[in-house]
């Protein structure tokens, strides 16, 4: 079965090379390797011309860039610091209530904190230590 | 003829493993460029063009190509993406053309059929159906069978991972035998 197998794929193989091989009617006219050297040295300077001219166009378009940044930086600046400013303190106020309300609710007395963190420590513990619970059972 | 078209050239001689004019080049991997791009189009005049442009992006590369790793598969890599661009780019036309070059070269049904006529006709089919393929089997299946490379050479020449190649070159196999069977 698995030679039968490996037959029909070493045919199908002979088969593809034999009939992807050239034949002699297939057979291209010979390169002239003059002519391409030719054609592409024709194609050079214009090539050249092109990537010069993409060069310079888009040195120009970088130094107009940083021509506007510099003119309209200082203009712009104060009034970007106070606004980041300003956002910065808001922010700061959004997040201090909630804040300030879980802080309260901490330092009452009736909530010990350490009872909490007693309980966190061994949760922690115990997940470390993969603890099975063991239930006693007494009968 | 090809040192004076080296010298031509300009290309300087150096003094690495065995280094190799831009003509030399040429006229060594021609046959094989020009075939890769033929099998991979399946149209003379495509094949043509390929195969020149491949040389001229060779000539204008040469200065910058690695002359310690094989000329021959950069070139059939050059080839292949060259022929895989025309066949993008010109596919409808091309297939017209292919259709009706292969209908021109039909049998005969009134002579009787001799072994070389089956066999041409068998070459004819299977060519038909590699050029049918869809392009990234078609592709691995010619470098294989037709540049006769290894699968990792394919993996070189088409950039792709050696273990894809080896399940393309299966995939493309298995094609080509579903082609063949549905049209005897």
């Amino acid at each position: 079965m698995r030679n039968d197998q490996l037959d029909a794929e070493l045919f199908d193989e002979i088969r593809l090379r034999r009939a992807l091989r050239l034949e002699a009617a297939e057979l291209p006219p010979r390169l002239d390797v003059a002519a391409i050297a030719a054609r592409a040295d024709a194609a050079r300077p214009a090539f050249v011309a092109a990537s010069l001219m993409s060069t310079a166009v888009a040195g120009l378009a970088a130094a107009g860039l940083v021509a506007l940044v510099a003119v309209a930086l200082p203009s712009v600046a104060p009034g970007l610091a106070s606004d980041l400013y300003s956002d910065g303190l808001q922010t700061f106020a959004r997040l201090a209530i909630p804040a300030s309300a879980l802080l309260s609710l901490a330092a009452q007395p009736t909530i010990p904190i350490a009872t909490l963190a007693a309980l966190a420590v061994g949760i922690a513990y115990e997940l470390a230590q993969r603890r099975e619970r063991v239930i006693e059972v007494t009968s | 003829m090809a040192t004076s078209v080296a010298l031509q050239l300009g290309f300087p001689v150096t003094a690495t493993v065995t280094p190799v004019t831009f003509a030399e080049g040429v006229r060594e991997h021609q046959d094989e460029v020009y075939g890769v791009a033929l099998r991979i189009t399946g149209d003379r005049d495509a094949a043509l063009d390929v195969a020149s442009s491949t040389f001229f992006k060779a000539y204008r590369a040469f200065d910058r190509f690695d002359q310690n790793r094989p000329l021959r598969h950069w070139l059939l890599r050059i080839a292949t993406n060259e022929a895989i661009s025309y066949v993008r780019t010109r596919g409808r036309e091309l297939r017209r053309r292919v259709d009706v070059e292969q209908a021109t070269t039909l049998a005969d049904p009134t002579r009787a059929p001799d072994a070389e006529a089956l066999a041409r006709e068998d070459r004819a089919r299977i060519r038909s159906a590699v050029s049918l393929l869809p392009e990234l089997y078609r592709v691995v299946i010619v470098l294989r069978y037709f540049n006769e490379l290894s699968v990792d050479e394919i993996a070189q020449v088409t950039g792709r991972p050696s273990s894809t190649v080896g399940v393309q070159l299966l995939r493309g196999r298995a094609l080509l035998r579903n082609a063949l069977e549905v049209r005897p």
